[in-house]
């Protein structure tokens, strides 16, 4: 091999090896973006799990609320603050038994409703046998 | 071949030198990878490795409308690090006090003691240690812990953690239970469905850093928590408040020693209400006394009285001995031949100058006339429909610590145990014991087991389980129970003990109980022996509506309320009947019972309608 091959071959060496360390670094640039982008992914879930975890709690706060204001003492308190005035019917004057049939009750309350303003009809006069 | 562009001395060096560089870099990673592997692997383990426990959310309890009895909240326990204060944070401590609800004085003591002096008994220095955590409040709200954290005081840290909550305060505090501060299921229904409540704890494997942080992008394993299924009671907050709402005015009227109201449908055994006093409040467990805390509806026996008369009835009319309206018995006798030897006979309270029969025994509640009933069927027969009424025995009630009460066999009776059992005497029964029993001629004969738990559904509210009611054995026959029911409901009526518990236009069927309680005396010899009080009395009414097709049946139990009752005697008519009456109306209008008697068809409006 004379002079100017071997200037040759080591050139083609050297550019090799500068190729393979560039490839090189790139691959291991690349991996670590790719590691970068896994940890981000990763805590970015692990954030929306957090959040998650956040809403759970504050439901459940929330629920254990609603379920204090719903207890019965709580109801009873808040209708005396609020003076609404509610009460269960009384049970001996408020509450009345009927005996007869409810459907046919209703519905002669209801006709008796319609029929109470209905325009009173003419009375038709009929002629018989042709002429009017 | 072209020329190349460096000359060779160059080109050597620099090739060299990287060769060197990559054979260093190269070596290095020998030394990590392969022959340092093992220890390195080791060491990082140890330091970065972390197995975070994930905590599964404990079920909820549901009252039988769905309202939530217990639930699981987090909350934060707050502490302090006073190592790491700062001067410039000083200024925010009255507002710090005041979202932790202290007063600024503690909390400024809390704040500026950073240091403990040693405790440990061979610490021997005289170096006090340094306080790295004092806690400051250990039931924060999320949203004041939120506050907190705004304010931005160094040093103030936060741990939050699952606590259970009970919304409705003492409201079937004795059913429910609670699960202490270390989280450990301690009563009612909390440790008896712990297995469906607790849920499983899930796990997460993965590394951490410097600062003690999650590295997310290292988990490897993990294990999702399954939270805790909920529990569906029987149990109906608003007939539970009604029933609370009733022994409370029983407490401000009789000041009773302690008393017990349990409400259930017959038919199926479930319990709709179940109240005791005294009570605690479940949020505040650890203040309340052990004796509150006792659920008496099945921990405490006393002798059911009269109430029992229900079993020499039904025995003898079960086996056809007698009939409602024959034979009669003379009840005015203080004495009676039985097998063959003269018995005396118990006391009565009312004197009756005409024999009583079956139903007048019932209606007037003879005590002779009982024991009379109980001797035609003998003590083997009356033994066994005691015990086929489920006396003696566990009912199988889940919560509360239930005791099976006392009830001797015939082979340890003495001569007078035939003449005063049939009476309640010489017999201790639980109120739930006595309630079933009861609940046995309303459910056409049949011994129900009481229930408590109606479901159980997972976290998704899907059902997992579902139960029904269960009947342990037949006691008497259906006939049996009816005609028992029929002979029940005129014990309410006009010359009957139990006139107070009727409901105008429903057929209540019921028995009164008055029971002279034991207590010790002691007597000529200078021994302390028990004797019956007749100024100490246990109350009760155990009954059911409407009788001939029965929808709840309701025990009224009160111990210890003589000193306020009429004449200082707590008759179980006078100081209990009303109670059920006042239940009864209120579970009318919640349940929509509609009466059996006519009218026949009815139809519910409101009297201000018109129709």
């Amino acid at each position: 091999m004379n002079k100017n091959d071997r200037h040759a071959f080591v050139s083609q060496l050297l550019v090799y090896t500068l190729v393979m360390i560039c490839f090189t670094g790139s691959i291991g640039l690349g991996t670590v973006w790719l590691r970068n982008q896994i940890a981000q992914t990763a805590n970015s879930v692990k954030s929306f799990e957090n959040r998650t975890a956040e809403v759970e709690r504050r439901l459940a706060e929330t629920t254990t609320l609603i379920a204090a204001e719903q207890s019965p003492d709580e109801l009873i308190r808040r209708n005396a603050e609020w003076r609404l005035g509610l009460a269960a019917p009384d049970f001996r004057t408020q509450i009345i038994r009927i005996s007869e049939n409810p459907e046919e009750r209703l519905a002669a309350k209801r006709n008796r409703e319609i029929f109470a303003n209905a325009p009173t009809a003419k009375p038709v006069k009929f002629v018989m046998g042709g002429t009017r | 071949m072209s020329k190349g562009f460096a000359s060779n001395y160059r080109i050597v060096v620099l090739a060299v030198g990287i060769f060197l560089c990559f054979g260093g870099v190269g070596v290095r990673l020998l030394f990590l990878h392969v022959i340092d592997r093992d220890q390195l692997v080791r060491y990082i383990d140890k330091a970065r490795r972390q197995v975070t426990e994930e905590k599964a959310r404990r079920g909820d309890i549901l009252d039988a409308r769905g309202n939530v009895l217990a639930t699981s909240h987090t909350l934060v326990v707050v502490g302090v690090d006073p190592q790491v204060l700062r001067k410039e944070d000083e200024s925010k401590w009255p507002e710090l006090a005041s979202l932790l609800d202290l007063p600024l004085a503690e909390l400024k003591k809390t704040l500026s003691t950073k240091t403990r002096p040693t405790q440990a008994e061979d610490d021997t220095s005289d170096d006090d240690h340094d306080i790295r955590w004092a806690k400051l409040s250990e039931d924060v709200t999320e949203n004041t812990f939120e506050k907190i954290t705004a304010l931005g005081v160094k040093g103030v840290y936060g741990e939050r953690t699952y606590r259970r909550a009970y919304p409705h305060n003492q409201l079937a505090a004795h059913v429910i239970g609670y699960v202490n501060k270390e989280g450990a299921p301690a009563a009612g229904i909390e440790h008896y469905a712990d297995f469906y409540l607790r849920g499983q704890d899930g796990w997460r494997e993965s590394e951490k850093d410097g600062r003690q942080r999650e590295l997310a992008q290292f988990r490897t394993r993990e294990v999702p928590a399954t939270d805790g299924y909920s529990v569906k009671l029987s149990i109906d907050s608003a007939i539970q408040h009604i029933v609370e709402c009733e022994l409370d005015d029983i407490v401000k009227k009789f000041s009773p020693e302690k008393a017990t109201i349990i409400v259930s449908d017959p038919k199926s055994g479930f319990i709709l209400a179940l109240a005791n006093y005294p009570s605690f409040n479940l949020n505040e467990y650890g203040k309340a006394s052990m004796a509150s805390q006792r659920n008496i509806a099945v921990a405490d026996m006393y002798e059911p009285g009269s109430t029992f008369k229900i079993v020499a009835s039904s025995g003898a009319l079960n086996e056809g001995l007698v009939s409602p309206e024959s034979p009669r018995f003379d009840c005015s006798i203080d004495k009676i031949d039985y097998k063959g030897k003269t018995r005396g006979l118990p006391r009565e309270d009312h004197h009756f100058t005409a024999p009583l029969n079956t139903a007048e025994i019932i209606s007037r509640s003879s005590n002779r006339g009982a024991a009379q009933l109980a001797m035609l069927l003998g003590e083997e027969r009356f033994y066994g429909y005691a015990r086929a009424f489920g006396f003696g025995q566990l009912t199988g009630f889940p919560v509360g610590g239930e005791i099976d009460g006392q009830m001797a066999a015939p082979a340890k009776w003495d001569g007078l145990t035939i003449t005063r059992m049939p009476m309640g005497q010489s017999v201790a029964a639980t109120p739930i014991q006595m309630h079933m029993a009861m609940g046995v001629i309303a459910s056409g004969g049949l011994l129900m087991r009481p229930q408590i738990i109606r479901e159980v559904r997972d976290a998704k509210g899907e059902l997992v389980y579902s139960f029904d009611g269960v009947a342990r054995s037949r006691a008497i026959t259906e006939r049996t129970a009816e005609t028992m029911a029929f002979l029940l409901s005129r014990a309410t009526l006009t010359g009957g003990t139990g006139v107070e518990a009727a409901i105008p236009n429903y057929q209540v069927a019921g028995k009164t109980g008055t029971t002279q309680k034991l207590v010790p005396v002691t007597d000529a010899k200078g021994r302390t022996v028990l004797r019956y009080s007749d100024r100490e009395h246990v109350a009760s009414f155990v009954g059911f509506f409407p009788a001939s097709r029965p929808q709840i049946a309701i025990s009224v139990i009160v111990d210890g309320a003589d000193a306020r009752a009429p004449n200082g005697i707590a008759y179980g008519g006078a100081v209990a009947a009303p109670s059920f009456k006042r239940i009864g109306e209120q579970l009318i209008q919640y349940r929509d019972i509609k009466p059996v008697t006519e009218p026949n068809q009815s139809l519910l409006v409101m009297g201000g309608g018109k129709l």
